[in-house]
C-alpha cells in the first residue's frame, strides 16, 4: 500500500512535465481530422468505404485524446496492456459485426447499404409468363 | 464440525467490536458508510428484494401458463410479466448479487486489506444501483414494457408501451456495475497484504477479478445500445429499424456483444462462490489451482468471441454463423477444467455434507447439464430447430440462473456465520437446499421436452397437446418457490436468535475465516504476511499463513 504513493507521485510530476506545445499539437491535429472526416464523407468513394475512412479517422482521434490529454504516452505496463486490450475487443466488434454485412443474403441487408440488393431488387429477373 | 461448535480459546464467539456495531449502529450510519462491509450487505438486502419481485412474476407467469389458454392476466400484461421478469432477474439481481454482495464483502478481508481501493466509489456505485433500480420500477408500475429483456428492434423501438424508463434504468445500473468491477480490479493490483502473490490468491478473488474485466470492458457496449433504442423510441432515427434505412439484426449483434459476455457476469461469481465451498466442504486443497485460475480469464476472454450464437437464425450470414459456432465451443473447454478439477478436489477428501455442499452439488449438475445443453445449441443445424423455443428457455436458466442461484444459496449459507456471527439450523437448510434443487428441476425439464416438441417461448396461449408438460412445470415451479420462502424465514428468524457461530464454524483454511465473526471495521487487527496459498489443509496443525493466529485476534 506503501508503496503506492512515490509511483504516484512521480507519474503526477511526468504530467506536469509535459509540455504545453504538445496539447496544441495534438488539438491542432484533432482538428484537422475533424475537417478530414467532413471532405471524406463528401469525396466519391465507392462502395462501404465511407464508414472505413470515417472509423480510421475517428479511431486516430480517439487515440489522440487517449494517449495525450489522458496521458497513456507517459505510463507503462498494466495501464498500456489494458489500452491494447481494449482495442484488440473494439477490433473484434467491428470486425464480424461487418463481416456479417460483408457475407449475409442480400435480401437481409438494410435497403441502400453495401450488401444489400439495388432498390426495387432491380438484378432480379421477370418471373417467367403462366403458359396458356 | 457442526456449525455451532464452539471456538476454543478466549476470544469470543461474538465478536463484539463488529462492522454491524461500529463505528454506530443508526441508519444514518449505514447510509454514509464507507465499509465494504456494510455496502455489501445492503447490496445482499437489496438484491434478495429484487430476487424476491422477479420470483413474482415467475410465478405469475407459470400461473398463466397452466392452461393452454387465458387464466389469470390479458395477453399485453403477460407480455409484460414475462419482460419485467427478465429486467429484474438479470439486472438488479443475478448481475450483481454475488459480485456487488458477497464479492464486496469478502474481497478486501481475503486479500488482507482494510477496504477496497475506493471506498466512495463503492459506496456511491450503490447508490447508482438504487437510482437505476428505482427508474426501472417506475417505468414497471407505470406501463412496463412488453420487449421481452432483450428489447430486440425493431418492436422496441416502436411500442407504446414505457420502455424508455426501464432503458434508463439499465443504462445507469451498468455504471454501477462498472464502478464496481472498477474498485475490484485497482483493489486487487494494489492493497494485497505481504506475501500474497497473484498464486497465493483465493480462487474467489480470481473469478471476481475476471467478473470485473467483463463488467469494465463489455457494460459500455450495452450502454450505447441502450441509449440508441432510446433515441430511436424517442425521436424516430433510423438506425436499428429498417422501415427508416436501419439494421435490426446490427442490433442483435450489439446486445450480444455485452450481454452474452453478461451470462459470465453472472457465473464466474458462481464459479468463484463453488471454488471456496468445495474446498472447505472437501477439507482439502484445490486441484490444479491455476488451471482453476487461469481458466477464469480463459472464460472471461472466450466469452467475448460468442455473441454471434444468439444470431443463428436471425439474418446473420451464415459464414458468420459458423465461425461463432465454432468459438462457442471454447468455452466449454474451460467450464470443462474447473468441473473436472473440482471433482477431483472432492477425492480423497473429507466430505462434510452440509447445506452449502448440497448446493455445490446442484450447481455442478445445472453446470453440466446446462453446459452441455450449450454445446448442443452452438451446433447451427440444432439449434435452427430449438432457436426461439423452450429449449433455450430451459438451457439458459439451467447454465445461467441454476448455476448462479445455487452458488447464491451456498455463498448464503457458508458465509452466512461470518457475515452475521449466527448460525442457520443445518436440518432446515438441507431441506431447503433439497426443495429447491428439485423445484428447479421439475420446472425446467418439462421445458426442455416442450421446446423440443416446438412450443415456442413468451407465447400466451399454446395447443392442449403442450398441456401436460407446462403444469408440471408449474407444479415444479411451486416446489421451487416454497423452498425459497422457507430459506428466507430461518435465515431471517437466525438473523436474530440463530446459535452464535464463533469465528471459523466450517474448521475452514480459507483466509477470511481468520478474522472473527461478524469481523471487526478494519478486518484484520494487523496486517497479515501471506506465505501460504488458500485452503492449506497440508498444514492444518500450523497457524495459517503468514502467522495469522489460528483464531483471530478481536479487537476489543
Amino acid at each position: 500500500m506503501a508503496e503506492q504513493e512515490p509511483i504516484a507521485r512521480a507519474e503526477q510530476e511526468l504530467e506536469h512535465h509535459a509540455h504545453a506545445g504538445r496539447y496544441a499539437l495534438v488539438w491542432i491535429a484533432l482538428l484537422v481530422l475533424t475537417v478530414t472526416t467532413y471532405l471524406a464523407a463528401r469525396a466519391p468513394l465507392p462502395g462501404g468505404w465511407h464508414v472505413a475512412v470515417a472509423l480510421v479517422i475517428a479511431t486516430a482521434k480517439g487515440s489522440l485524446v487517449v494517449l495525450f490529454f489522458m496521458h497513456l504516452w507517459d505510463q507503462r505496463g498494466a495501464n498500456r496492456l489494458v489500452f491494447a486490450t481494449s482495442l484488440v475487443f473494439v477490433a473484434l466488434l467491428v470486425g464480424l459485426t461487418l463481416l456479417d454485412n460483408a457475407t449475409r443474403f442480400p435480401l437481409a441487408n438494410p435497403p441502400g447499404s453495401a450488401g444489400a440488393l439495388p432498390a426495387g431488387g432491380a438484378n432480379r429477373e421477370p418471373a417467367p409468363e403462366a403458359p396458356r | 464440525m457442526s456449525p455451532s461448535s464452539a471456538p476454543v480459546s478466549e476470544v469470543p464467539a461474538y465478536n463484539p467490536r463488529n462492522y454491524l456495531n461500529s463505528p454506530a449502529t443508526g441508519l444514518r450510519s449505514w447510509l454514509t458508510t464507507r465499509d465494504h462491509k456494510r455496502i455489501g450487505v445492503m447490496f445482499l438486502v437489496a438484491t434478495t428484494f429484487f430476487f424476491a419481485v422477479g420470483g413474482l412474476f415467475a410465478m405469475l407467469i407459470r400461473i398463466e401458463l397452466l392452461t393452454p389458454g387465458p387464466t389469470i392476466v390479458d395477453a399485453m400484461t403477460y407480455n409484460r410479466l414475462f419482460t419485467l421478469h427478465g429486467v429484474v432477474m438479470i439486472f438488479l439481481f443475478m448481475i450483481p448479487a454475488i459480485p456487488s454482495g458477497f464479492g464486496n464483502f469478502l474481497l478486501p478481508i481475503m486479500l488482507g486489506a482494510r477496504d477496497v481501493a475506493f471506498p466512495r466509489l463503492n459506496l456511491l456505485s450503490f447508490y447508482v444501483y438504487l437510482l437505476g433500480a428505482t427508474i426501472a420500477l417506475w417505468g414497471m408500475i407505470h406501463g412496463g414494457a412488453d420487449t421481452g429483456w432483450t428489447f430486440y428492434t425493431p418492436y422496441s423501438t416502436q411500442t407504446v408501451t414505457k420502455v424508455v424508463p426501464i432503458l434508463l434504468g439499465a443504462f445507469i445500473l451498468g455504471f454501477s456495475s462498472i464502478l464496481t468491477g472498477l474498485n475490484f480490479i485497482v483493489t486487487t493490483h494494489t492493497l494485497r497484504a505481504p506475501g500474497m502473490t497473484w498464486t497465493r490468491m483465493p480462487l474467489f478473488i480470481w473469478s471476481i477479478y475476471a467478473t470485473s474485466v467483463i463488467q469494465i470492458l463489455a457494460t459500455p457496449v450495452l450502454g450505447m445500445t441502450l441509449l440508441l433504442v432510446a433515441i430511436e423510441n424517442a425521436f424516430g432515427w433510423g438506425i436499428f429499424d429498417p422501415a427508416r434505412g436501419g439494421d435490426p439484426v446490427l442490433f442483435q449483434h450489439f446486445f450480444w456483444f455485452y450481454s452474452h459476455p453478461a451470462v459470465y457476469i453472472m457465473v464466474l461469481p458462481a464459479m468463484a462462490v463453488i471454488s471456496e465451498v468445495v474446498c472447505t466442504f472437501s477439507h482439502k486443497n484445490i486441484f490444479g489451482y491455476n488451471a482453476v485460475a487461469y481458466s477464469s480469464l480463459g472464460i472471461a476472454f472466450v466469452g467475448f468471441f460468442t455473441w454471434g450464437h444468439h444470431l443463428f437464425t436471425s439474418g446473420q450470414s451464415a459464414f458468420d454463423a459458423g465461425i461463432f459456432g465454432v468459438l462457442s465451443m471454447f468455452v466449454g473447454i474451460f467450464t470443462a477444467i474447473k468441473v473436472f478439477n473440482w471433482t477431483a478436489t472432492l477425492y480423497k477428501g473429507s466430505i462434510s455434507f452440509k447445506t452449502p455442499f448440497a448446493y455445490f452439488v446442484g450447481f455442478l449438475f445445472f453446470l453440466v447439464f446446462g453446459g452441455m445443453t450449450g454445446i448442443a445449441l452452438a451446433t447451427v443445424s440444432l439449434d435452427v430447430h430449438w432457436q426461439d423455443t423452450y429449449f433455450v428457455v430451459a438451457h439458459f436458466h439451467f447454465i445461467m440462473v441454476g448455476a448462479t442461484i445455487m452458488a447464491f444459496l451456498a455463498a448464503l449459507h457458508y458465509w452466512f456465520p461470518k457475515i452475521t456471527g449466527r448460525t442457520y439450523p443445518e436440518g432446515w437448510g438441507l431441506v431447503g437446499a433439497t426443495l429447491v434443487i428439485l423445484g428447479f428441476n421439475f420446472t425446467f425439464i418439462p421445458q426442455f421436452l416442450l421446446g423440443n416438441e416446438g412450443m415456442p417461448r413468451r407465447y400466451y396461449a399454446y395447443p392442449e397437446r403442450f398441456w401436460p408438460l407446462n403444469v408440471a412445470s408449474t407444479a415444479g415451479a411451486s416446489v421451487l418457490a416454497f423452498g425459497l420462502v422457507l430459506i428466507l424465514v430461518y435465515l431471517l428468524v437466525s438473523l436474530r436468535s440463530g446459535p452464535v457461530a464463533g469465528p471459523n464454524p466450517w474448521h475452514s483454511r480459507g483466509f477470511e475465516w481468520f478474522v472473527p465473526s461478524p469481523p471487526p471495521p478494519e478486518n484484520w487487527e494487523v496486517t497479515p504476511v501471506i506465505t501460504h496459498p488458500p485452503h492449506d489443509y497440508h498444514h492444518a496443525g500450523e497457524a495459517p499463513p503468514g502467522g495469522v493466529e489460528p483464531e483471530p485476534r478481536h479487537a476489543s
